[in-house]
């Protein structure tokens, strides 16, 4: 735990720096940004008015009321006023510092933190029993739905969530952590070695998806090395404002992949990529600072990585289509990638690319915020859909698993032609056969 | 604490919907973009039609609350922060285009539309809408009326004020007036409608406004210069203006500026410049050929240490959004960002320059110059710390010095965005004993009791 002089009514441990509140200077660039202002227009749930809250807290001038903490929760997260704001500050980031605030302050009952508890600190941070726990979902699909229905209290989710949960549930198959080799090798020239960040999620939920990451990475040229022990890489900690568990992951994986003989640390998930970069934050007062700089320096989203190493495109098989791309919020935002993947569309021999308006703009999964808030959700994610038909494009392309449940479940729903395929998907359609 | 019977009575005439009281909201909209202030309201009201901002203001009325207009919260004078507490009443929600009429070239909008989606939206019809201040896309067209706000276009194309045809409003005892029309020409008695644009919302509240639309320019080239020296900067907007070309744009940024709008955007400003300036000719394509041939042999002339040309129009877009987030830009180095709206006549630009080179020395403090060259209209933002006394002291010395010099050359001491709270001194200053009566007299005329947006403009007695 990070303990200092304590700042106002927040708590001494992980509340956010005074210094980073003080710098908005309320010019209000934020505001046409987030969905949340989009949805209310109600300032104090713009990033203006949150981060003016969380001031007023530092200062003594506010209690950590209920209505602080729903507006950290109420937070998509999704970063769009950090991309926004001249003045560097960052919204989202002290928000979900004011989550870990809320657990601190008014922590939930004892069925909700036991509950809450065996969520965030058993069944995350252990891959095997995740696994074992998708087992009955993966033999009776309906049923994958009880382990959310036995959690759902703790997570806090809106009354018609569990009719959502079960139309966005994919087709699963078994995880691929288990089957995924060692070390898959580089296929043509070598170009080196690389350490696979396989996210709890694209295991359980879209093992194909990482599948043909794998694939791709080692027709690229690449060594892939899936560490087995994999942890979770504590996004859905930080999101649920437990800080603590998130560092104890983030230690983990920290050791492992710094003890592997690889160039980087690639991975496929934006919510992962984005949560990798912020372990520098997130341990800066107990981790060696350079080894953060070290494993900092190593991490790449996977289109990130591709574009900068440079796609070899030469035996890419064409793909004769038609693509729209959906920048996912950890992908655009929080790591500033939003260019590379677009050339790596217009890199795929065949593959029409056709832009869509607002492409930045979040789809309303958000983690659990889509099963929270389910009616916000459907409108954030009615404005995504309609400037996804207006493209007319086959596919709708996206980097990021949560985009990846929301919008085809979205599409689904309204009946549309576009099915959604990570762009490792789509590449990997390009890649020909080994 | 607003009393609970006041409460039940907005809530019971406007509905639930539109008033907002709790404690955490409030907070909220006791600010604007002007450093340092803040001031709670009691009660914040979201009408959405003319009729419930006089239900509204009766209301206040009745219970002696003082009122206060808000759009987005962007004004950079304090004009929307409730110094006295009583009601905001927050426009925003009242944002509908009502009418685009495309045979008078006019378009008529709720007070609440952000002034970019106006902008875009008869865009999409080809016409033009040229106002276009920095915070165009939150900014409120109320707003921008009742501060007259600038912008980029201003040295061409002029500000609000050019552009308004027509005005609703309440006054503060609830009539509801009229002025203007769609009609070009209008001398029928005093003219209301310019009394009330850039009167910060102390004499009506608008709820509705028509303003005039304009063809689009067919073409445009934007240069941008690079200098080793700011004056040279300075003199070269004199000397454009002098050669009769009247640019649409014409922006400067020193290297303070320069760096901090670099740090966000990475374009690849210069970083090592004294100065840039931000050119933009616009127009028939023949004109805008002879136009910019003229700016660049200047240029030249002058000693602009690189002349750049944008390559199309989506460069050219850029380096103008760059150059909108300057301010905040700025606010990147400290917590506090004062932020002056000094403006002289073109020919005084280089001395003032020089005399803000000066001062910044004199009062040890970092200074970020940036603004509308081609208006003579600056924006010298000291970048501080408003937890160091000291330093506030040296940065309101340096402002005092800064304007009586202005207003010895005949400047003024707002260009856009209004006295409000922050330089009610000033005008005083400015206008002198006189001129502050009658203002004060219009006021009073319009608002007997003094409940519109108290504390603005004027210094009261034993402030």
């Amino acid at each position: 735990m990070s303990k200092k002089e304590r700042l106002g009514n927040f708590t001494d441990s992980d509340a956010p720096e005074y210094e980073d509140v003080l710098q908005c200077m309320r010019c209000g660039f934020c505001l046409p940004t987030c969905p949340t202002f989009a949805l209310t227009g109600r300032e104090r749930s713009s990033p203006r008015g949150r981060v003016a809250l969380a001031r007023a807290v530092a200062e003594g001038k506010l209690d950590f009321t209920d209505a602080v903490k729903d507006e950290a929760f109420f937070c998509l997260d999704c970063r769009a006023c950090t991309t926004a704001c001249p003045s560097g500050v960052r919204a989202g980031e002290v928000m979900e510092i004011c989550r870990s605030q809320s657990q601190q302050q008014a922590p939930p009952g004892h069925i909700g933190k036991s509950i809450r508890g065996f969520i965030l600190q058993r069944m995350l941070p252990n891959p095997d029993l995740l696994e074992k726990s998708m087992i009955p979902a993966r033999l009776y699909q309906r049923l994958g739905i009880q382990w959310l229905v036995r959690h759902s209290k703790a997570l806090k989710l809106a009354p018609s969530w569990m009719e959502k949960a079960e139309g966005m549930m994919p087709k699963l198959d078994a995880p691929l952590r288990p089957q995924l080799p060692e070390l898959t090798p580089a296929r043509g020239e070598k170009r080196g070695k690389i350490g696979f960040f396989l996210g709890c999620i694209m295991t359980l939920m879209y093992p194909e998806v990482s599948r043909q990451t794998v694939r791709v990475l080692a027709h690229q040229g690449f060594d892939v090395i899936t560490p087995k022990e994999t942890k979770c890489c504590g996004a859905p900690h930080l999101n649920e404002g437990d800080r603590q568990t998130a560092r104890e992951l983030a230690l983990f994986n920290l050791d492992l992949f710094l003890s592997q003989d690889i160039d980087y640390i690639v991975t496929d998930c934006a919510g992962c990529g984005a949560s990798l970069k912020e372990y520098e934050e997130l341990l800066a007062e107990e981790e060696d600072h350079q080894r953060m700089e070290l494993f900092r320096s190593k991490i790449r989203d996977v289109q990130e990585f591709l574009f900068d190493v440079g796609l070899r495109t030469e035996d890419l098989q064409p793909v004769k289509t038609s693509v729209t791309y959906h920048e996912p919020c950890h992908l655009c935002h929080a790591q500033g990638i939003s260019a590379q993947p677009r050339a790596l569309l217009k890199a795929i021999p065949g593959v029409e690319f056709r832009e869509m308006n607002e492409a930045s703009w979040c789809c309303g999964s958000a983690a659990t915020w889509g099963l929270k808030f389910s009616d916000e959700s459907q409108q954030v994610l009615d404005r995504k859909l309609s400037n996804v038909a207006a493209t007319d494009a086959e596919h709708l392309i996206t980097a990021n698993p949560g985009c990846h449940l929301q919008l085809a479940w979205g599409l689904k729903q309204a009946g549309m032609k576009q099915d959604v395929l990570h762009l490792m998907e789509l590449l990997g359609r390009a890649t020909p056969e080994a | 604490m607003l009393d609970k019977n006041i409460l039940d009575t907005l809530i019971q005439e406007l509905g639930k919907e539109a008033v907002v009281s709790e404690a955490e909201d409030l907070l909220v909209l006791g600010y604007d973009s002007t450093p340092g202030l803040h001031h709670t309201p009691d009660v914040v009201i979201y009408p959405t039609s003319s009729e419930q901002v006089q239900i509204a203001m009766q209301i206040a009325r009745d219970n002696k609350l003082p009122i206060t207009p808000r759009g987005s919260g962007t004004g950079l004078s304090g004009g929307s922060i409730p110094i006295n507490g009583g009601m905001v009443i927050c426009l925003n929600k009242m944002n509908k285009i009502i009418e685009i009429d495309e045979e008078n070239l006019t378009a008529t909008c709720q007070a609440g539309v952000v002034t970019l989606d106006l902008f875009n939206a008869v865009a999409e019809k080809g016409l033009f809408y040229p106002p276009d201040p920095g915070s165009q896309k939150i900014s409120t067209l109320a707003g921008n009326v009742m501060e007259d706000a600038g912008g980029l276009r201003g040295l061409k194309y002029g500000v609000t004020r050019d552009y308004v045809m027509a005005l609703k409003c309440v006054l503060p005892d609830g009539t509801l007036l009229s002025t203007g029309g769609k009609s070009v020409k209008d001398v029928a008695g005093y003219a209301f409608k310019d009394l009330l644009i850039g009167s910060e919302g102390t004499l009506a509240i608008i709820t509705e406004i028509t303003v005039k639309l304009i063809p689009p320019p067919q073409d445009k080239r934007t240069f941008l210069a690079y200098f080793d020296d700011i004056s040279i900067a300075g003199a070269a907007v004199s000397k454009i203006i002098a050669a009769k070309i009247i640019p649409s744009t014409m922006e400067i940024m020193d290297k303070a500026t320069i760096n901090c709008v670099e740090d966000y955007v990475k374009i690849g400003l210069p970083r090592q410049m004294a100065a840039l300036l931000l050119i933009e000719v616009d127009g028939h394509p023949a004109m805008v050929a002879e136009e910019a041939e003229g700016v660049e042999r200047i240029l030249k002339e002058v000693g602009a240490a690189e002349v750049h040309v944008a390559k199309d129009a989506e460069e050219a877009a850029s380096l103008a959004a760059a150059r909108r987030t300057a301010l905040s830009a700025l606010a990147r180095v400290s917590p506090t960002t004062l932020l002056e709206d000094a403006t002289v006549p073109r020919s005084m630009l280089a001395e003032t320059f020089a005399l803000i080179e000066k001062l910044t020395e004199k009062y040890k403090l970092t200074v970020g110059t940036f603004g509308h060259a081609g208006d003579g209209n600056l924006h010298p933002t000291v970048l501080c710390d408003e937890r160091d006394e000291d330093e506030m002291n040296r940065a309101h010395a340096f402002y005092d010095e800064l304007y009586e010099q202005v207003l010895a050359w005949g400047g003024t001491v707002s260009g856009e965005h209004g006295i409000g709270i922050a330089k009610k001194e000033y005008l005083a200053q400015q206008i002198g004993p006189g001129g502050v009566a009658v203002m004060q007299r219009i006021k009073q005329s319009f608002d007997p009791d003094g409940i519109l947006n108290p504390g603005k403009i004027f210094v009261a007695d034993g402030e």
